[in-house]
């Protein structure tokens, strides 16, 4: 009889006290973000480091917890689908050509009470930049994370084919990548594969060269499009032969392993040319603007850049949760850990950030030659602002490129993809 | 036989949460995507633009070319994948010695992921340094230095259809189960009359484990017709759209927001889907023995 009154006395400790330890637990906020800033990406080691801090100050009360979203191809269609059922993450990154569906989904949290209500992001950011993103009164992401993409070239392999400088045309250009095969060594990294995302950068700046920084304005019958395909089919003359079908990973490879001469990227990928790049080189590096197309409507010196990511963040019935989903969109954005994730990858951003003196001298000439540029043309995804004919690009440049059809057919696979 | 009453009412109670879990989560969804299949959905908003989906589709080279690779992808299944599983089936029905070594490698490509494998199978027609080029200059084949086999349209999709002989494990495994039912006296009969080994094979083995043959012939076909995670891991339908696949079609659909346009194709995969089963239903009337 003892024994069993103990029995129950003893359960009902241990059941009370799990209780009280899940209540105490459940008062602390989980926030979930899917971040595609992880395993390769040159941004990792500081977004960990800032959600570890994060969490440690607000220990027992708010925790961030990253998904791990290791290919961008993935998680755009997985977020795309998620603003669809808007089942959105807490937090999350969002690209330019989805900002509009994001909007109209509802499904996001509106920033703009926060913004009116706090002076912290009309201190970090730009004049006019919280507005830009504004749709119908309402702000359902925060501009971040910016770009450019100019050229990047390996000088000593150009050196050995004969060329101190980066050439300034076309035509030279593909002078150069005939001296550079000479050499036994590929002028450029292409790819087909996923979103054919070095070879669409590639293409937003011939486009640009061809068009003008307003060519999208004028839609795809404008002649700047058969022109910039023509180039493309150039250039798939002097890329690897595993081009057709690459994804990013195989067009970056080959140029980190001095396979290929000049590659294109933004400049998240500084970082990398030391991580992953054959040894010395970082040093080997030049950046330049895109060369120009003779007779097209760009300008020399023309760069092809914009917004990359925007942090969001899901709409939430409970307004603590609120409150602490703000707290970190705040943390992420403070010129202090803006300026190290800058510092660390190489990467640029659009708060207002007090960089050290010494960052990479990559960035150092981005920022420049972006500040001498006459324009910052939107690359072709941002600019295009359609989904589907984004999709098809990869397509139609692959049909390009092994002739299956002309540059005229490549742009009529883009228009019918609408 | 005819059932009471009472055993009519309990027939339902047993089976009405399997008829309402079947019209929950299959009859209700493709009612849905029918009815969507009529709307330019894009999920957000939703507006009735009646037949303009299908009339869109069918007049798309590269969704005509997704319909026309699965059916490449099913008839190659039918008519080289399931013969294959048979002929290693009898062969390995003779239980000679390592048979369970062979059967167990032969099934290993089922108990990967497939992901896996297309990565591996990838990297092994990668131009560069992929494993089959590697081969083929190693025995002569010079042509094929830096060849690109799924960046060429001439064998991209020969390449991703290789993919079929890893289903032979799994079909072999299903005939070689049915030839273990065959009973000893066909063979013991057929060893007085002094057949051999071929002739038991083809005139006793193969007759008797018929029906399982055509079954066989039926899943290889409705796997390659929701053929996905092959063709979107290895080339995502490129080059030019030349290895597009109903699914990975309707999967593009779908991540550019035309949801509608995406379940109309889908209505249409059910509908080929449904007209192929008929089709071989009538052409494999199926025989059992006793």
């Amino acid at each position: 009889m003892i024994k069993s009154i103990l029995k129950f006395f003893s359960v009902t400790f241990i059941s009370i006290s799990l209780t009280i330890i899940s209540t105490v637990a459940s008062a602390e906020i989980t926030i979930n973000w899917p971040s595609i800033w992880v395993g390769k990406d040159s941004k990792t080691t500081v977004i960990r480091e800032l959600v570890d801090e994060f969490n440690a100050a607000n220990a027992g009360a708010i925790k961030v917890v990253i998904e791990e979203q290791t290919d961008y191809d993935i998680y755009a269609q997985k977020l795309t689908a998620q603003i669809s059922t808007g089942d959105l993450p807490d937090v999350f990154t969002v690209g330019a050509d989805l900002l509009d569906i994001l909007h109209r989904s509802g499904k996001a949290m509106d920033l703009a009470p926060h913004v009116g209500s706090d002076s912290h992001w009309n201190n970090v950011y730009p004049e006019n930049a919280l507005q830009s993103n504004m749709m119908g009164g309402q702000l359902t992401a925060l501009p971040y994370e910016l770009f450019v993409t100019p050229v990047t070239y390996n000088k000593k392999l150009l050196k050995a084919a004969g060329y101190d400088e980066f050439p300034a045309t076309y035509d030279e250009f593909f002078k150069m990548c005939e001296a550079v095969t000479a050499t036994g060594k590929v002028c450029t990294s292409q790819m087909t594969g996923k979103n054919a995302w070095t070879s669409m950068l590639w293409f937003s700046q011939v486009v640009a060269s061809a068009g003008g920084p307003g060519v999208y304005e004028r839609g795809l019958d404008d002649p700047a499009w058969v022109q910039a395909f023509e180039v493309m089919e150039k250039m798939y003359m002097y890329t690897t032969s595993d081009a057709i079908g690459a994804d990013a990973g195989v067009s970056g490879g080959h140029f980190l392993n001095e396979r290929t001469a000049v590659f294109m990227n933004g400049p998240w990928f500084i970082a990398r040319y030391t991580s992953d790049g054959i040894p010395g080189l970082h040093a080997n590096i030049g950046v330049a603007p895109a060369p120009m197309l003779t007779g097209g409507k760009g300008a020399p010196g023309g760069y092809v850049g914009g917004r990359q990511s925007s942090l969001a963040a899901g709409k939430q019935s409970d307004p603590a949760k609120e409150e602490a989903v703000v707290k970190f969109l705040k943390w992420l954005t403070t010129p202090e850990n803006v300026a190290r994730l800058s510092y660390s990858s190489g990467a640029m951003f659009i708060v207002k950030a007090d960089l050290p003196s010494d960052m990479d001298r990559l960035f150092i000439e981005m920022n420049e030659q972006k500040g001498n540029a006459p324009y910052v043309a939107p690359t072709f995804s941002n600019g295009i602002a359609s989904l589907p004919i984004s999709k098809e690009f990869p397509q139609a440049l692959s049909a390009l490129a092994i002739g299956d059809v002309t540059p005229e057919g490549a742009v009529e696979m883009l228009k019918d993809a609408e | 036989m005819k059932l009471k009453k009472d055993e009519v009412v309990w027939l339902l109670i047993f089976i009405s949460p399997a008829i309402c879990l079947f019209f929950l989560f299959f009859i209700l969804p493709i009612l849905f995507l029918f009815v969507t299949s009529f709307t330019n959905w894009d999920g957000i908003g939703a507006e009735f633009v009646g037949l303009e989906n299908y009339s869109k589709l069918l007049n798309k080279k590269s969704f005509i070319r997704a319909i026309t690779n699965n059916l490449y992808w099913c008839v190659t299944a039918a008519l080289i994948t399931v013969p294959l599983a048979l002929i290693v089936a009898l062969l390995l029905a003779h239980r000679s010695r390592g048979w369970k070594v062979f059967r167990t490698v032969l099934f290993i490509p089922q108990v990967v992921s497939s992901a896996a494998i297309a990565m591996l199978w990838a990297a092994m027609f990668n131009a560069e340094y992929g494993l089959v080029n590697f081969l083929l200059e190693i025995i002569g084949f010079s042509d094929f230095e830096k060849y690109n086999w799924l960046g060429n349209v001439r064998t991209a999709n020969a390449a991703l259809i290789g993919f079929s002989l890893c289903y032979v494990g799994y079909f072999m495994v299903i005939m070689l189960a049915k030839t273990a039912g065959i009973s000893d006296d066909y063979y013991d009969a057929a060893n007085i009359d002094g057949a051999t080994q071929f002739q038991k094979d083809v005139y006793i083995t193969a007759p008797l484990i018929k029906s399982t043959f055509f079954l066989c012939i039926i899943l290889a076909v409705i796997f390659n017709l929701r053929q996905f995670e092959y063709v979107y891991l290895m080339t995502a339908g490129g080059p030019a759209n030349k290895t597009q696949v109903l699914v990975v079609y309707i999967w593009n659909e779908l991540s550019v927001q035309r949801l509608g346009r995406g379940n109309a194709a889908g209505v249409i995969m059910i509908c080929i889907g449904a007209a192929l089963l008929l089709i071989l239903r009538k052409l494999l009337k199926s025989e059992t023995y006793n």
